[in-house]
């Protein structure tokens, strides 16, 4: 297989390795590309806590400060954090200086729109053009505007939030909570908000040094020293994030991890308890979100993965509530996008307002069956694998294209199959009330994109 | 004739040489450029600790960002002192025993422009060979990339001043000085040493009347110390009753006077002054450029010291001065070494020196300057295109054939009642006609002669 190229240019930013392909020049003409897509106005930089994040801000702000924007350096923050001050100040747009759950040696740009949004497909390819031509509009000596320093990444978020929130109801409970922030953007304000709710808190891999102690996508597998530490210090609840505080994980008061797919699920049974409306989720989110949507009788609308899609979709149907599966709940209320803070927010006041567990609230849920496989496959040949697979499998069930391909069977089982973006695999995630129905499907599909790639 | 639209078709306005890259914001000093600047820097500093320092150009935050990021991507490990003046980022260099330092400023330069200027670990400016290597490095692309987890890391400092202070404190007679209780006006032109000359006044016990003190970086007149750019500080010296006045290169390494009368002095009499006073504390070998007033050569005649006269240009002046172990250095700009001091360009030294001259002689500004032999220079420049410069030099050069023309740098002219000098600016699109006699005709004269050659070939 050739070696990949460690830079990824599209439509959700420019990904690379630092000290090969993520060159500070890189930086600054995406910078001067952004800035002459936004026009020149205030831009909200904020960053994650790698390592090489101080030397990408610098050539961040360069490539801002030739086409006379006006930074704002709100240093250290959370994604949804930046999205939301972008969103209610005057910013025209925000740079976040993060690769998510990329390892280390690697840092990203994601760029953002005026109304704190991540740039749509077609907002992306237009920057890109604009990239690619070189025709920045830099300004001369007299219209260079200064960097402004932001101490308070947090300020319009957590006002929102504990807008938002019965805050009273929360800190009546003084809950003990565990966090695990995988020393990213949380492990700062985590225990911030968390205390302004009247929480107990205590924190494991809250160092914010960009170091990853554990892999930092909140799946069960990854956060057994959150469960551990649940245990120990008898608490209620812990919560895991990624390292940039928009994904989140629960674990429960007995320190078992409960699923990062039932983040979201919680969030619209509680949303829809006192409002009713569309939910918009992703094609591989768990159908727990349906089941309980049509508890409420309310519709839910599929997307594409990806967080940008389901933002546009929750837009274009008014949904009250959406999410993605892998611990991103989106809470229009406060904006539409991927945000830890207000799923802690949300999970709490359910333990407050029922007086319960979180193992009782998990046990109020459908109960569903999902296994997650990843099976080796290069990109060429992922995509005509998909074309085969749907050309024998049609006739079985409810067939949706629009993401690889899923297949709905009639007994409420279903399975996603889609190549991967990012690694040279195709994702399976099925479910399905029968927990041996849901292992076969997987196995047999796995078995059969295998012989396949 | 000297000014020109500098936003003609087809303009580069792109100076790139030993001492750093200068260039026109917007224009041709893009964020990149620098950047590459910077890491080819880094790379010849070997990813070591490297000082960082700006003026108060509007730009300076871009330039020094861009800047930043490329020395951390080289591994080096970056000192940023903020706004400061370039002779303070070059007394660092050496206190913070840093790899050298990259001074963002354009000096004399209107604001429309900015530049780098590199300095090596001795705290002086690239010699022509340490440039070479830094500008072979650049071409190559051939740059330090470091991973994520050996990039370099960025503090700021800005508690220096007393450090600097209590040195030039040290070596100047502060005693006599403060005694003398001389009330000084001082123009910074809202450059770096905006608020700094406070403290330098305080310093040396002088009562500061301070002009265009803010740190703005709003250039209310060109930064560049002359004459012509000292109406203001003129205007007001008798009224306050000053005993000096000095206007400041926006970097604080270009001096020029106005005396006690209210007379604004030519900044090519900054150095012979300062050389008059200093050669009487310490003798030796003086360096000066091609194209000064020949008030030094007299000067260190009768001090009976030897005179050293290399290319113009920062780089070639401090080379030479490092190399013939000279114990002062300057050019008719405005500027002054005394690398016992330290080897950079001292605007805070040359007034402190100037000061010291005044107590201890017990003598007016203006009355010390009569002490000077004083000539008619004339300083014309016109602006040329990058293209044309070889056949102007050439043309102006077989002009003098027979007049044993000096041609390290451009051509040189002497004759017994003066000399001339043509040559191609290093900081701007101009060739320059320096013309000096005995007798005002006569430099008007040969300066006439020369740009009419010139003026045949543009």
């Amino acid at each position: 297989m050739p070696r990949r190229s460690s830079l990824k240019v599209g439509i959700s930013g420019v990904r690379g390795i630092v000290g090969e392909t993520l060159t500070p020049q890189l930086v600054t003409t995406f910078a001067e590309a952004f800035g002459t897509f936004v026009g020149a106005g205030s831009v909200v930089v904020g960053r994650d806590t790698r390592l090489s994040g101080e030397m990408v801000k610098n050539a961040v702000f360069a490539g801002l400060l030739a086409v006379g924007c006006k930074p704002i350096d709100v240093g250290i923050s959370p994604v949804p954090s930046i999205l939301i001050k972008t969103n209610r100040t005057d910013a025209i747009g925000a740079i976040a200086i993060t690769a998510s759950h990329n390892p280390v040696e690697w840092n990203a740009l994601k760029f953002v729109g005026r109304g704190g949004l991540f740039l749509n497909r077609y907002e992306a390819q237009e920057l890109l053009d604009i990239y690619h031509q070189s025709e920045f509009s830099l300004v001369e000596a007299d219209a260079y505007k200064p960097i402004t320093k932001d101490d308070d990444p947090v300020k319009e978020h957590f006002a929102a939030l504990l807008h938002y929130l019965d805050v009273e109801a929360i800190r009546g409970r003084n809950f003990k909570v565990v966090f695990d922030s995988c020393n990213g953007a949380g492990s700062v304000f985590t225990p911030r908000f968390l205390e302004v709710l009247g929480c107990r808190v205590v924190g494991i891999n809250n160092v914010p040094d960009g170091l990853f102690p554990r892999n930092p996508e909140p799946k069960a597998e990854n956060i057994s020293d959150l469960c551990d530490a649940v245990k120990a210090e008898k608490a209620d609840i812990g919560f895991a994030q990624d390292a940039d505080a928009d994904r989140l994980a629960i674990v429960d008061e007995e320190g078992r991890a409960i699923g990062e797919e039932l983040t979201v699920a919680i969030a619209v049974k509680h949303v829809l308890s006192r409002e009713r409306g569309p939910v918009v989720v992703n094609l591989s989110t768990t159908a727990i979100v349906d089941r309980i949507a049509a508890e409420f009788d309310c519709p839910v609308i599929r997307t594409r993965i990806g967080e940008v899609n389901v933002a546009e979709a929750m837009a274009a149907n008014r949904a009250v509530i959406g999410g993605e599966g892998n611990g991103g709940v989106m809470v229009p209320a406060i904006h539409p996008c991927r945000d830890s803070f207000v799923g802690m927010g949300i999970v709490l006041q359910c333990l407050a307002e029922k007086r319960k567990t979180v193992s009782e609230l998990v046990a109020e849920l459908p109960r569903l069956v999902m296994v997650k496989k990843n099976v080796e496959c290069s990109t060429e040949v992922a995509h005509s694998t998909m074309t085969v697979l749907r050309k024998r499998h049609t006739g079985e069930g409810e067939i949706d294209t629009r993401d690889g391909l899923k297949i709905t069977y009639p007994d409420g089982s279903w399975i996603h199959i889609r190549p991967s973006n990012t690694e040279p695999v195709v994702r399976l995630t099925t479910e399905s009330p029968f927990p041996e129905k849901a292992h076969e499907l997987t196995d047999r599909f796995a078995r059969e994109i295998a012989s396949l790639c | 004739m000297e000014k020109h639209d500098m936003n003609g078709p087809g303009l580069r306005l792109l100076k790139i040489s030993a001492a750093g890259v200068r260039g026109i914001v917007g224009q041709t000093l893009t964020p990149e450029l620098i950047t590459d600047f910077a890491c080819a820097f880094g790379t010849y500093v070997q990813s070591g600790l490297v000082v960082v320092g700006r003026d108060t150009r509007t730009s300076g935050e871009m330039v020094k960002s861009s800047a930043v990021a490329g020395l951390l991507s080289t591994g080096c490990t970056v000192v940023d002192m903020g706004i400061c003046p370039t002779p303070i980022i070059q007394f660092m260099v050496r206190q913070l025993s840093a790899s050298g330092g990259i001074a963002i400023s354009a000096g004399h330069n209107d604001s429309r422009w900015n530049a780098l200027g590199f300095i090596n670990s001795r705290g002086t400016h690239l010699n022509p060979y340490e440039g070479e290597e830094v500008l072979d490095i650049y071409h190559s692309g051939d740059f330090t990339k470091r991973l994520w987890n050996a990039l370099g890391k960025l503090d700021q400092k800005n508690d220096y001043l007393p450090g600097y202070f209590d040195r030039l404190c040290d070596f100047l007679d502060v005693a006599a000085i403060r005694a003398a209780g001389f009330k000084v006006i001082i123009d910074p032109c809202n450059g770096a040493a905006a608020g700094i000359v406070n403290v330098f006044c305080e310093r040396l016990g002088c009562q500061l009347v301070p002009i265009n003190n803010e740190p703005t970086g709003i250039f209310p007149h060109d930064p560049e110390p002359r004459p012509r750019n000292a109406r203001q500080v003129a205007s007001i010296v008798k009224p306050v009753g000053a005993d000096i006045g000095f206007l400041l290169s926006s970097d604080a390494a270009r001096v020029s006077l106005v005396t006690d009368v209210g007379e604004t002095i030519s900044e090519e009499y900054t150095f012979p002054l300062v050389l008059h006073h200093f050669l009487g504390r310490k003798k030796g070998p003086v360096v000066t450029n091609l194209s000064t007033t020949k008030t030094v050569d007299d000067i260190a005649r009768r001090c009976d010291c030897p005179l050293i006269k290399s290319q113009v240009g920062q780089s070639h002046i401090l080379h030479v001065m490092l190399a013939e172990d000279a114990v002062i250095a300057g050019e008719g700009c405005g500027t002054v070494a005394v690398p016992e001091f330290q080897p950079a360009f001292d605007a805070f030294l040359s007034m402190g020196l100037i000061l010291e001259m005044m107590a201890r002689r017990r003598k007016r500004i203006s009355q010390l300057l009569n002490e000077l032999p004083r000539y008619h220079i004339i300083k014309e420049k016109i602006y040329c295109p990058p293209e044309k410069v070889h056949n102007v030099i050439d043309e102006v050069r077989d002009e003098y054939r027979r007049e044993t023309p000096d041609l390290t740098d451009g051509v040189r002219v002497d004759w017994q009642d003066g000399w001339i000098h043509v040559r191609a600016s290093t900081t701007e699109p101009m060739i320059r006609v320096i013309a000096e006699s005995n007798h005002k005709e006569i430099a008007r004269e040969r300066a006439d002669r020369a740009i009419s050659i010139i003026s045949r070939v543009l």
